[in-house]
């Protein structure tokens, strides 16, 4: 294939709505991660808790045949995870990344055990009849041409993404619980003195956060793909987490970064089909992640020395003032 | 009694002992749940290693491995930077020290098998030292950093194999076979006789053992008998008193994740020159976040890491012989680990022991603010 194709390909309304397929599970984690890191806990088990989920809901809806009970036994399962770690973390003093660390690890194993329990097989959940989670086409869009490729007919967790970033938004800025949560994240020493429980604050982040990353691992079994394969979540809790960051720690910005994180993914699907090494194209949104995180951080640091400068200036001028 | 209770190496064994136990014993647990035959697929768990010579073998070389990563991740945790890199470091370090063996041409063994080995440990060093930099100078978050290095490594290792390595026309994403004249030889000199024998017919055990113990010697001098072990330990317990202390904690931190590094290139030279003796595809599969359990059981001081490895290392080869044996999935080894973490790094878990000596805890809001030291513990030791 030569490379004008691939820049057809590119331009195209598959291409557009295959990003916004292979973003989502990315953009639900990250939201997940965004409200556990404003409260001041950074959440490395959403990798873990996607797996959970996507784990749980396929062999739920398999078994008990019914969708709603897989959905809802996946986000139990979720925030199972979430619940543990905010035990270990909160109560039992454990750092909050050798907890998640661990917990990660027993997701990781504690899945495949069960799979090979459940079904004879290591590798997928193939032999499961489980459920999907539906797809919707919109009204009035899906007869207009392109727009209806790249907006209609997606699964319900791809709009339902960009409705829980809006939600997350006015959660985090325009609620109480929103706010204290915010305070507890910036400083919690501060917020306590105020009567804010840090405790319960930090709890509900969590949870929320497990709730999040919870809908992500179910799209990636049970809409994404059909079917639970080990580790199918591939450190996309990690890119989220990435997300989290270059996203500026705003919703919209984890959104937009997300989205960045899908379009690559995506884009290295598509230079697969040019003679480049498939590990080479690979490589290209892991490389970004690391690139952007460096971007994000810099910019970070000039906004502080920034602040500095400025304050200092106002401390100079105040004096002078103030020696008049 | 008071007395040995209140000497803190010993709260520490038996806080360790005790979480293993625990750990353990909710394995038997999962087992009598889920298993046709629970008490024989646990006793082919527990005893498994030890029932045959080429099993002992098994045993010991796998921690050879672990106790290489145990140490990679032992320093980098001493300084509290949570490197997650080892697996990258470690595929590189298989990469460059089985190329160097295979296609660099130096006549001598010797010579040719040094340049590999240092070879791995330059890798495992500069790969390291990138999420150190990006840490000190950047403020990176390393767990980000190294895990989207780990997984750049393992595909430009994939690369490598595929369309450089392996044999041309070869059915088989694999390197040949390391040429026998350029291996590393049995840990057991030749003019032993029986003894020789014996071990090389059954075992793989090479010189590495030896390489694994200079290398724990030498990460311990490193930490307790140095400057900069002292400034590493420092960066650890209260990065911002060592600032105020006139530390460099922006080159402790490049050094802390990049002397990590050399220990898990190592780790990936004792998998191709070692193990394998050839490069296979997932050569480092199963093995990413091994040296985290090595090290935590240690308390991240490199003279318990051995313990540690041959501990954890023994559960490995165990659950391995118990998944051949039985019905059970050596998976379950993962989850025994994940608990042993959490029950090992839990401050507030089997605190008994600790409290009845301890100076009384501040209780309050301070504790929740303040997670505590992961790796505190380590820090009394010696």
């Amino acid at each position: 294939m030569s490379f004008s194709h691939v820049l057809q390909s590119i331009f195209s309304a598959l291409f557009v709505a295959s990003i916004l397929r292979i973003s989502t599970p990315i953009i639900l984690a990250a939201l997940g991660g965004l409200i556990s890191e404003l409260s001041g806990a950074t959440n490395i088990t959403l990798e873990g808790t996607m797996l959970v989920a996507a784990f749980t809901g396929v062999v739920v809806s398999a078994y008990a045949k019914s969708l709603v009970l897989g959905v809802l036994c996946g986000v139990l399962a979720g925030l199972l995870i979430s619940v543990l770690l905010a035990i270990f973390h909160l109560h039992l003093k454990t750092d909050i990344f050798l907890a998640g660390i661990a917990l990660n690890i027993m997701a990781t194993g504690g899945t495949i055990f069960l799979l090979y329990i459940l079904t004879g097989d290591k590798g997928n959940s193939s032999t499961l009849a489980s459920a999907t989670l539906p797809f919707v086409q919109i009204p009035v869009i899906k007869d207009i041409p392109f727009l209806d490729t790249v907006l209609s007919g997606h699964n319900i967790l791809v709009y339902l993404s960009f409705v829980l970033t809006w939600l997350v938004a006015v959660f985090l800025y325009r609620t109480r619980l929103g706010v204290h949560l915010r305070a507890v994240g910036e400083n919690a020493e501060a917020a306590g003195s105020v009567g804010i429980n840090v405790l319960q604050i930090r709890w509900i982040a969590l949870l929320l956060s497990g709730f999040m990353a919870s809908l992500g691992g179910l799209y990636m079994s049970m809409a994404y793909l059909n079917l639970f394969q080990r580790d199918m979540t591939a450190g996309r809790g990690f890119i989220a987490l990435a997300a989290v960051y270059l996203g500026g720690r705003k919703p919209w910005g984890v959104l937009i970064a997300a989205i960045i994180f899908g379009g690559f993914d995506a884009l290295s699907n598509q230079l697969g089909s040019l003679k480049i090494a498939p590990q080479l194209v690979q490589v290209i949104p892991y490389v970004a992640t690391i690139v952007a995180l460096v971007v994000y951080n810099l910019r970070q640091q000039a906004v502080a020395l920034e602040r500095m400068r400025r304050f200092q200036d106002k401390e100079l001028t105040s004096q002078e003032a103030g020696g008049e | 009694m008071r007395k040995i209770f209140a000497n803190a190496a010993v709260r520490e064994l038996l806080r360790i002992v005790l979480a293993v136990s625990i750990a353990l014993l909710l394995g038997l647990i999962v087992t009598l749940l889920v298993s046709e035959d629970p008490w024989g697929a646990y006793k082919a768990f527990l005893v498994g290693p030890l029932t045959k010579f080429n099993r002992f073998g098994d045993w010991i070389e796998e921690s050879i491995t672990l106790i290489f990563l145990g140490l990679s991740v032992a320093i980098a945790f001493k300084a509290k930077q949570f490197s997650l890199g080892a697996e990258g470091q470690m595929v590189l370090g298989a990469l460059v020290s089985g190329s160097i063996i295979l296609f660099v041409p130096i006549e001598s063994a010797f010579l040719r098998i040094t340049v590999a080995l240092l070879a791995a440990m330059v890798v495992g060093f500069l790969w390291g030292a990138i999420p150190g930099y990006l840490k000190a100078y950047v403020n990176a978050n390393e767990i980000v950093t190294t895990l989207m290095l780990n997984t750049i490594a393992l595909k430009l290792y994939d690369y490598f194999l595929t369309y450089k390595i392996k044999p041309e026309g070869a059915g088989y994403t694999a390197s040949d076979f390391l040429p026998n004249a350029y291996r590393v030889p049995s840990f057991i000199p030749k003019f032993a006789g029986n003894l020789y024998d014996m071990f090389s017919r059954q075992t793989n055990i090479t010189l590495f053992l030896y390489f694994m113990v200079a290398s724990i010697l030498i990460g311990w001098f490193l930490m307790y008998r140095t400057p900069f072990g002292y400034e590493l330990r420092m960066v650890g317990s209260n990065i911002k008193f060592a600032r105020y202390g006139g530390i460099n904690t922006k080159k402790v931190i490049v050094l802390a994740f990049a002397i990590s590094g050399i220990f898990a290139g190592l780790a990936g030279a004792h998998l191709a020159m070692g193990i394998h003796n050839k490069l296979i595809l997932n050569i480092t599969v199963g093995l990413g976040f091994e040296g985290i359990v090595v090290a935590t059981m240690a308390r991240n001081n490199p003279l318990f890491v051995p313990l540690s490895g041959l501990a954890y290392g023994y559960l490995r080869a165990g659950a391995d012989i118990m998944e051949r044996a039985s019905d059970m999935s050596r998976e379950m080894v993962l989850i025994v680990q994940a608990l042993i973490i959490l029950l090992v790094t839990a401050e507030g878990i089997l605190p008994v022991i600790q409290q009845r000596v301890g100076q009384g805890s501040n209780k309050g809001l301070s504790k929740v603010v303040d997670s505590p030291a992961a790796t505190e513990g380590g820090s009394h030791v010696i």
